[in-house]
């Protein structure tokens, strides 16, 4: 028996899923892979929603919207934009970044609903099921996901986000519009920081651990994680336990 | 020109607070500029300070609060100086304050800015070791505390201002440019540290684990990013043996580096190795130097110590290489021993002790402020007054004009100050405003009303306490009439809330529930004052540092806890009574003790100040120890500055000299001494009035029993050369010198460094050398200390073919005389034995003091003299010419062995201090102060015994006979004495036992 | 009642000790201000009540404490050397030595009383320390020395 993906679809209210009903209507048949999830606008799919449906095994996930311009709420389907893009940027660090697709679809657009749908279930099944599908999981896998999905809910990275259009786009708070380029280099920082932070915490669930443990199960260089481990305790998340021999031991609080 | 009574001093570390609080203090207005956004300079960023391992955070603080709050500091921070015109008495300097884009009046510090934004930068403070936001604050006791934003990182999102519930962000606030007009300028800019290049011999950014002394100093401070936890960079572990390196960009003819002596790293990197040890005791430090220069106060004791007590290994070596080990990170340092050999070692960590460059700004500095700059681009200073530039009315102080360490700088922050007095006396207290307060309401006797304002600060409070809850509770406690909460009870508009309140409630006690005292009480105080209300009627409890900021994750608990403390200070509040601070008054005179230079040189800026002074001098004539001196190392001409000086000081009408003068007695206190002397030859009396006394009796010179001398005539001592080398050609007859450096100094019976003889040793080879090229002068030493810019002469006297041999201080030279011939023979480092015949022995005795003469002088004026019987100073660090005993002040080798420049500087320094006395006609006393019930002492004196000021002595009382009695001029109010007492008949003001019982007795509600 | 509720109602019934702390104005009561901006989280049982110098605690302070019902007792001063008023926390420390020893000799437990040293830059160690006299505290249970039986 071939693979058939499990997909899951983002879509809003307003252009995609009322093209889906006109392929509906239109009786345009697709596969049958993908389960709908209505959402008012593509604005509202928080990048956690993605990662948590990968977490839970969903071979892939696509988010759909209005065209740019035609959104409903003027410019929700822009913030979708920049969130996908984040959410597409940490998910490359695992290697899972191709199984989430963002797209717009018209209410008019029955027929390309149909199409893209058809085209994003043979690229899933072209890459095979999910590493985290049900059965086995992969749990080195498993974990680095959670701290993908940590992070996507650090102020940090909500922060940075949340105001990117505006201070990329528009202008800042001081009348300046800063450089995208610029702005891109300080979010990938960003992201890979607080990627690496979360999969530290993830790592002190259980044990304390030194830095030089923790380097290794991460492979990580020593001295980013000592750094990371200041910044952790800066924030009130991690603490000094206790020094074996000459090596200090940290716990997560 | 017409003067004006106001100083810019430009720099706020160490030593611009020092200057602005001593001329704040004296009557002057004081524009303190700072460049970075907060004061403290380098030793906040310190965690311990040398030789007393004294907590560097700890010291400095209180100073710093003191001169953040000060009513006559005007403090600017983010600045920088734009245009300076005029001249000394009055100059106008153009300051550009640069934005911090966060109002500084409305920003409480409470710090969730920095929390919530996005963008990570590298803060300074911490030096990179962690991490901070863009919204930052430098360190978290900083003054002022107010966050500013760094422009550089901050990319404009916003979110700051929206969480700021004080709403003090304000992104269109503007740089301002300001003139100011003042009569003098203090520089003290400071320093920055030498940067090893990037490719450099040692690996310093190559390497990890190769850190620079400074960020040694962050990790090691308990505020630091380890928490005090010496940890190395590439893993996170201890380090078990750590290499210091010494004289890292000082010492250093290569090019590379700079060619003078930093002056402090010796005893800093001792200091770090003794606190790396004492903080991880599996750390095993090494230090790699060529000298050692422990030449101040008691730093040969505090090298000792680190090699007996904690371990320190010392090498004598510059090191060849350092390496990495690829699996471990650990560095193999390749180095020659000093017999000879090449050795190996393995180190888990490196520390490079950095020396001091001239700050980055120095030239820029001394373009706008038309001063010059020396060889080296630090200030060039005057060569007998080392804070006078080349331009009158500009002063420097500290760093600025050469590497020197803490209290060097602070004394010379001081006798900075000291010239401007002399420059703008008279224009004292024509710039400051004096408040005018209504009249204090009579509340004695009352019953208390009590108002409680419990603080919100936006949610650092009230996000994690219920400040409703524990304002409701509050108003059910006894006394408290008035319970009201605020949203930031620190800012402009709840002040006169409060203000209203008392009026409208008739509060006679008030009760903040906030942030801490530490910081914030004056604020209110000041506010109930305004109102009308005793300063002492207020009351504070630390519900935000103390609870919501430490069980933010119980909130129940904390507010339980909040409730508490708000208890215990109503319990308290009800107890407490207004204080009045007695007033003394001044007598404008001042009492000078020895006449040599410090003397002297303190005694004519009083004077020149038109204060009367009178200088009591032992010997008949003038000049001290200086009248055996020609000329300083440096080329200044001693002779005829102190015969100028001599005359100045003879002739001036407010000095009246006592020469053949011995005191009979001291009497009284600050501002209050009454001294009678005998002088002369006809050993008359004479008695005067004075308010401060500057002790500066100096020392004496050595005179060994040690090699032959006075057994040989053709061994004599630097001073005997000095006179021959400048009174005759006695030189050009002799073909061979040897002179043996330490002679009566760095031993057991004097156990530390006389810190001149180095550089007389090589003044006088220099000269011999001049004036006979063909005599072979080979001196003999342990350690040549040619500190700071004299380590040139150092190399001249190398280069002029004077020979330096090192001897070991266990096996000292020997001196053999053969036909009357001398013959040294020394045993070197590599074990030979070198022969040498010698036409004169040179011997450079130390300076030493004699215990009999200075104890009658220490107990005349209570003060304390140390183990080798010079006088001790009230502390170490940061009262260098103080004395625990207010009103006494110290200056010169009295106080230990220095230069002339140094004696100057310390004598106008001692003035400066003295001025913030006599500059008042009445001084208030410290309010919270001990108070005796004499029903009750029986007169045990057991309070005398622990009270450091001296400020008890025993009275015979007419009712209760033999009792101690308490001068409130000099108590500080620590409570030492109290918690003493056997019989409970000393209280202290402000913290009384009946307050702390009604405390504690607080807990059961 | 739940499993989850049970656990809650034997977590608030947990005794909690309740410790006053004499903390001087220029090392230790700093360091605590520090702890809290620096925002280390220990313990709510302590409270603090505010000295010029740890010398200014009489030992009077300690026993009226431990009588009136507080379950135990922190002092802390400047490290030895440290002191602002120069010798205070010595004087002090020469007197807790004895006071320390007395009590034991009454029967206060030792680790009801604790003395110590934490300077301004010290926030993490005042913390640290807190919690460990917390912890003793704990243990020992509450104050029952003075409970009036009448």
């Amino acid at each position: 028996m071939s693979f058939e993906p499990k997909l899951l679809g983002f879509l809003c209210n307003w252009c995609s899923y009322a093209g889906a009903d006109l392929a509906g209507v239109s009786r345009i048949q697709y596969p049958p892979n993908m389960r709908v999830i209505r959402v008012m606008c593509s604005g509202r799919v928080d990048p956690k929603f993605l990662i948590q449906a990968l977490e839970l095994g969903i071979d892939g996930v696509y988010v759909m919207g209005c065209h740019i311009g035609d959104c409903h709420y003027l410019e929700g389907n822009y913030e979708a934009l920049r969130k996908f893009d984040m959410t597409k940027k940490l998910l490359s660090f695992v290697g899972l970044d191709n199984r989430i697709r963002l797209d717009w679809v018209s209410a008019s657009e029955g027929v390309r609903f149909g199409e893209v749908v058809s085209k994003f279930v043979e690229d899933i099944r072209a890459l095979g099921p999910s590493p985290l599908s049900r059965d086995n999981p992969d749990q080195e896998l498993l974990k680095k996901v959670k701290a993908i999905n940590m992070a996507a809910g650090t102020k940090r990275l909500r922060a940075l986000v949340g105001r990117q259009r505006k201070i990329t786009e528009e202008e800042n708070v001081y009348g300046e519009k800063v450089p995208e380029e610029e702005f891109n280099e300080l979010l990938d920082t960003a992201l890979k920081e607080e990627y690496d932070r979360q999969r530290i915490l993830l790592a002190l669930a259980r044990d304390s651990k030194s830095v030089k443990d923790l380097a290794v199960e991460l492979s990580l260089e020593p001295s980013l994680v000592l750094e990371h481990m200041l910044t952790l305790k800066g924030r009130s998340q991690v603490d000094f336990q206790e020094i074996i021999g000459n090596t200090p031991l940290f716990m997560r609080i | 020109m017409e003067k004006v009574g106001a100083v810019m001093v430009v720099g706020a570390g160490i030593g611009g607070s020092q200057a602005s609080l001593d001329l704040a203090d004296s009557g002057y207005k004081v524009y303190l500029i700072e460049s970075t956004t907060s004061i403290g300079g380098v030793m906040a960023q310190l965690d311990k300070t040398f030789p007393t391992n004294d907590c560097a955070m700890c010291i400095v603080s209180p100073k710093l609060v003191e001169t953040g709050r000060h009513q006559n500091i005007d403090l600017s921070i983010n600045c920088k100086i734009q245009e300076v015109s005029g001249e000394a008495g009055n100059f106008t300097v153009k300051v550009l304050k640069k934005s911090l884009f966060i109002n500084q009046d409305k920003c409480t510090g409470c710090g969730v800015c920095g929390k919530e934004c996005p963008v990570e930068a590298i803060d300074i403070f911490n030096e990179g070791l962690a991490k901070y936001a863009a919204t930052s604050v430098r360190y978290p006791q900083a003054v002022p505390l107010v966050y500013a934003i760094n422009k550089d990182y901050c990319i404009g999102c916003g979110i700051c201002a929206g969480v700021c519930k004080a709403k003090a962000v304000e992104y269109d606030l503007e740089d301002e440019e300001v003139d100011l007009n003042v009569g003098a300028i203090i520089l003290s800019p400071g320093f920055d540290e030498y940067v090893p290049p990037k490719a450099n011999l040692y690996g310093y950014g190559k390497y990890k684990n190769v850190v620079t002394s400074i960020e040694f100093e962050r990790i090691l401070s308990a505020s630091g990013p380890y928490a005090g936890r010496v940890l190395r960079p590439s893993d996170g572990d201890v380090p078990e043996k750590v290499a210091f390196l010494q004289c890292i960009g000082s010492r250093d003819f290569s090019g590379s580096g700079n060619p003078y002596c930093s002056s402090v790293c010796c005893m800093y990197t001792a200091k770090e190795a003794v606190i790396a040890h004492e903080h991880m005791h599996q750390i095993k430090p090494t230090i790699f130097s060529m000298d050692v220069r422990a030449y101040g106060k008691d730093f040969d004791k505090y090298i000792i110590r680190a090699q007996e007590e904690y371990g320190v290994q010392y090498i004598r070596s510059r090191i060849s290489s350092i390496q990495e080990v690829p699996e471990t990170n650990d560095l193999r340092i390749r180095y020659e021993t000093e017999d000879g050999k090449v050795k190996e070692e393995i180190f888990q960590m490196v520390v490079l002790a950095v020396g001091f460059n001239p700050p980055n700004d120095a030239k820029y500095l001394a373009e706008k402020f038309g001063i010059e700059l020396n060889e080296y681009n630090f200030a060039k200073t005057d060569i007998f007054n080392p804070v006078q530039t080349s331009k009158p009315g500009i002063f420097a102080c500290g760093a600025f004009s050469s590497p020197k360490d803490i209290p060097d700088t602070v004394t010379q922050a001081s006798a900075a100050a000291g010239c401007v007095n002399q420059l703008l006396y008279d224009e004292k207290g024509t710039l400051i405003t004096e408040k005018s307060l209504p009249p204090e309401i009579f509340v004695n006797g009352q019953p208390p009303r009590i108002g409680v304002f419990i603080c919100h600060c936006g949610i650092n409070i009230g996000g994690f306490v219920d400040v409703p809850e524990v304002t409701r509770y509050a108003k059910t406690l006894p006394n408290v009439v008035l319970s009201d909460r605020n949203l930031y009870t620190c800012s402009a508009d709840t002040q006169t809330i409060i203000k209203n309140m008392v009026k409208e409630y008739h509060l006679n006690r008030v009760i903040v529930a906030s942030c801490t005292p530490r910081t914030h009480e004056p604020l209110f105080q000041e506010t109930i004052r305004e109102a009308g209300l005793n300063r002492y009627l207020f009351q504070m409890a630390n519900i935000r540092d103390q609870c919501s900021w430490v069980h933010m994750n119980e909130p129940e608990a904390a507010t339980e806890k909040a409730k508490d403390l708000v208890r215990m200070a109503v319990n308290k509040a009800r107890k407490i009574q207004p204080i009045d601070r007695i007033k003394l008054s001044v007598t404008p005179k001042a009492l000078v003790v020895g006449g040599g230079i410090s003397g002297m040189a303190a005694a004519l800026n009083f004077a020149s100040q038109e204060y009367e002074t009178y200088l009591v001098e032992k010997q008949d004539k003038l000049g001290g120890f200086a009248n055996n001196i020609y000329h300083t190392l440096e080329g200044g001409d001693v002779q005829a500055f102190i015969t100028d000086l001599i005359k100045k000081i003879e002739s001036h009408e407010f000095i009246h000299v006592y020469k053949e003068a011995e005191i009979e007695n001291i009497d009284g206190y600050i501002g209050n001494f009454k001294t009678s002397i005998i002088y002369g030859k006809n050993k008359e009396k004479a008695e005067f009035e004075h308010g401060v006394v500057i002790v500066a009796t100096g020392a004496k010179e050595y005179q060994p029993n040690e090699y032959l001398y006075g057994q040989n005539d053709l061994v004599i001592l630097q001073s005997e050369l000095e006179k021959i080398l400048n009174t005759s050609d006695d030189i050009k007859k002799k073909k061979s010198i040897v002179m043996i450096q330490c002679v009566g100094s760095r031993n057991d019976e004097h156990p530390y460094c006389s810190k001149m003889c180095c550089a007389e040793a090589i003044k006088n080879a220099l000269l011999a050398k001049e004036k006979n090229p063909d005599v072979e002068i080979t001196v003999l030493f342990r350690d040549i200390r040619t500190y700071g810019f004299k380590e040139k002469y150092y190399r001249k006297a190398r280069e002029a073919g004077v020979i330096f041999i090192q001897y070991d201080e266990n096996d000292p030279p020997k001196i053999n005389v053969e036909d009357s011939e001398l013959r040294v023979e020394v045993k070197t480092a590599r074990h030979d034995t070198i022969n040498i015949k010698s036409d004169w022995l040179v011997l450079s005795a130390g300076i030493y003091a004699i215990r009999e003469e200075n104890e009658d002088l220490a107990k005349m004026l209570k003060v304390p003299l140390n183990d080798d019987n010079f006088f001790l100073e009230a502390h170490v660090k940061l009262r260098p010419v103080d004395f625990a005993t207010e009103g006494v002040f110290v200056a010169g080798i009295a106080h230990c062995p220095k230069t002339i420049e140094d004696s100057i500087a310390q004598a106008n320094a001692a003035v400066s201090r003295a001025c913030t006395i006599l500059s008042k006609e009445e001084i208030e006393a410290e309010g919270k102060t001990a108070q005796i019930d004499m029903s009750r002492c029986i007169g045990c004196g057991m309070c005398i015994e622990n009270c450091a000021y001296n400020a008890i002595e025993l009275i015979d009382d007419r009712r209760f006979g033999r009792v101690a009695y308490i001068n409130q001029a000099l108590c500080k109010g620590c409570g030492a004495c109290s918690g003493n007492c056997r019989c409970a008949a000393i209280d202290i003001l402000g913290f009384t036992g009946e307050q702390i019982f009604s405390m504690i007795t607080g807990r059961v509600s | 009642m739940t499993v989850k509720n049970e656990q809650e109602a034997e977590k608030s019934e947990e005794w909690e000790p309740k410790i006053i702390a004499f903390l001087c104005n220029w090392c230790s009561y700093a360091g605590a201000d520090l702890a809290g901006v620096s925002r280390i989280q220990y313990p709510p049982n302590i409270r603090i009540v505010r000295v010029p110098c740890s010398g200014r605690v009489n030992p009077y302070f300690i026993v009226k404490s431990l009588t009136d019902g507080w379950d135990g007792v922190v002092v802390s001063g400047c490290h030895p050397g440290d002191c602002h008023y120069l010798t205070g926390n010595l004087v002090a420390r020469r007197r807790f030595a004895i006071l320390k020893e007395l009590l034991e000799f009454f029967g206060i437990e030792p680790g009801r009383v604790n003395f110590m040293w934490a300077s301004a830059a010290e926030g993490e160690r005042f913390a640290v320390l807190i919690r460990k006299a917390t912890k003793i505290v704990k243990e020992l249970g509450p104050n029952k020395k003075f409970e009036k039986k009448w």
